[in-house]
């Protein structure tokens, strides 16, 4: 399985995100900026979250959630549509290097991609929280927060790579973003917690997968979550094993030749 | 044990047969190539030795292995250049081919990476991507890329489409080196005087057939005809059948197949004494090509 091709090819992951640092690490970075002081340190006060956590502590785990999903998902998938684009797809198909090894390795990419981003989001949102209550943004169960950076950035680095391999053209790559991650993202409980909901609305937003890994990192950070924190293992587990089958299925059915 | 075997390889796509029963083999340490107009299956064959592509029936061999069995063998065997030339826009050429060294499980192999930067001249832009590369340049760099884990067959897509002559020149000293050096080498190309040039043995192939195939020289010699001009000092009779052109005292003569020039002018009757001037014209692999595709489409030959 850690053949030195999959190495590689996890090496070469990491380091094209690097070169474009500016686009994949410092965009997401001045935007969680933005979120947090418009939504957790100017409006924050005007919020009420159940359970009595102050609104900017709810939302810094949402946003590390968000973060972390799209990153992971546009690193494999731009990592890939890129590689369509420029033709150096196909070196990697003729290459000795497994289906699993490339879903591996790509994903993984995008998990180190949206750990960082989600870690910057942390920080920043620490700094505001300290001056606005005047301690320190403790996590209170990191191996939870651990599990759910690792599965979360697996899952959607899997989408990522199950979306790339059937797109045709860089629009299809960002509809796919603008029109099914996006909305489920802002619906899955990112800025507000389902308890606020009226109860129809909390049985549609528990519809939504994305709240499960949500709510799971959030538990990860404060201890607290809209939604039972075995469901959201168990389901984030199902989730895993679901889109690992999608993205080793788009590997073998789906196009690696250039546009 | 030849480095690539195919028999009786057929690929359909829906309805149509891209490649209709081909079987041919490159040897060890030869050079053959595979010849045809766009279209004719020669990019297909390449991608379903490269595993690519799956083959619909038939046999594919690299070094005695079923590519459709033994495909991560079969992928270390393999140096593949591109038809097209390939961007990886964020990397620079040293980094594309640690990767692609890499790739190949060689994470560790600057003597190998250096030595063929060195060799094709791309030393000193090791740190330029390929979009700051020439066109010369980035073709040096697909060939590179192709023989970073040093592989023992090389398939060369049409390695110079697009490629100037003195450029073409040079890339034909560096595959006959290769072949030196004991690599076998598939070459598709519609290039024919590159063919001609490096080719051990060639195969026409169109619409999915082989046509012809044989050593290039017999290839030419059976599909193209020798011709003679002969300038002399006084009026000659040449029979009908042999005389294609009269200009004068200059007369185009067909040298008929296993006729030697000495018999030809001995049977013509010309000495030495009446030669003003003597050309040989040899026939070329682009006529046989030619003729071939003609004989095809009039009916097969």
């Amino acid at each position: 399985m850690i053949s030195a091709g999959f190495v590689t090819l996890f090496e070469r992951e990491i380091k094209r995100f690097m070169k474009v640092v500016v686009q994949t690490v410092v965009t997401p970075f001045v935007s969680s900026f933005l979120y947090l002081l418009v939504f957790g340190v100017t409006l924050g006060g005007e919020v009420e979250v159940h359970g009595g956590v102050p609104y900017l502590a709810f939302l810094i785990p949402g946003l590390m959630m968000m973060s972390l999903m799209n990153n992971a998902f546009q690193n494999s998938s731009s990592s890939i549509v890129s590689s369509k684009f420029s033709g150096d797809l196909e070196d990697i198909r003729v290459a000795p290097i497994s289906n699993q090894q490339i879903v591996w390795a790509m994903s993984l990419g995008g998990v180190v991609r949206g750990a960082l981003v989600a870690m910057i989001t942390y920080g920043v949102g620490a700094v505001f929280y300290y001056f606005q209550q005047g301690h320190v943004l403790l996590i209170q169960h990191p191996l939870i927060l651990l599990y759910f950076i690792v599965i979360g950035g697996l899952i959607f680095g899997m989408l990522g790579i199950g979306v790339a391999f059937w797109a045709n053209s860089f629009d299809q790559l960002s509809a796919f973003s603008a029109f099914v991650l996006l909305p489920l993202t802002y619906l899955g409980g990112v800025f507000v917690s389902i308890q606020n909901l009226h109860p129809f609305w909390q049985w549609v937003s528990k519809l939504n997968p994305l709240l499960y890994l949500i709510n799971g990192l959030r538990y990860g950070v404060l201890g607290v979550s809209d939604v039972d924190l075995l469901h959201s293992v168990v389901l984030s587990l199902a989730g895993f094993v679901v889109f690992y089958g999608i993205s080793l299925w788009s590997l073998r059915k789906g196009s690696f030749q250039r546009w | 044990m030849n480095p690539l075997q195919i028999e009786n390889l057929r690929k359909n796509y829906g309805s149509v047969d891209a490649v209709k029963g081909v079987s041919f083999e490159v040897r060890p340490a030869e050079i053959f190539g595979l010849l045809g107009p766009n279209g004719a299956g020669k990019t297909t064959i390449i991608s379903i030795v490269t595993t690519l592509e799956k083959p619909t029936s038939g046999s594919v061999k690299v070094f005695g292995q079923e590519v459709t069995l033994h495909p991560n063998f079969i992928k270390k065997q393999l140096g593949l250049v591109h038809q097209e030339v390939i961007n990886s826009g964020y990397f620079d050429v040293e980094e594309i081919l640690q990767f692609q060294s890499g790739y190949y499980g060689l994470r560790k192999n600057r003597e190998r990476i250096d030595f063929l930067l060195h060799k094709l001249n791309l030393y000193e832009h090791r740190h330029k991507k390929v979009k700051q590369l020439s066109g010369g340049m980035k073709r040096r760099l697909m060939i590179a890329k192709a023989l970073v884990h040093n592989p023992k067959l090389l398939l060369l897509d049409e390695p110079t489409a697009g490629v100037d002559i003195r450029l073409r020149e040079n890339l034909w000293d560096f595959v006959r080196e290769l072949k030196k050096e004991g690599m076998s080498i598939l070459l598709t190309t519609h290039y024919l005087e590159e063919a001609e040039m490096l080719c051990d043995r060639v195969g026409i192939i169109n619409h999915g057939v082989i046509e012809a195939m044989g050593d290039t020289q017999s290839i030419i010699r059976r599909f193209t005809q020798r011709e003679m001009i002969l300038t002399l000092n006084c009026d000659l009779g040449v029979p009908a059948d042999l005389l294609l052109e009269k200009n004068g005292r200059t007369y185009r003569i067909l040298i008929p197949p296993g006729k030697t020039i000495g018999t030809l002018l001995a049977d013509l009757k010309v000495e030495s004494a009446m030669i003003m001037d003597l050309q040989i014209k040899e026939g070329k692999l682009e006529e046989a090509f030619l003729r071939v595709l003609k004989n095809n489409s009039g009916g097969g030959q």
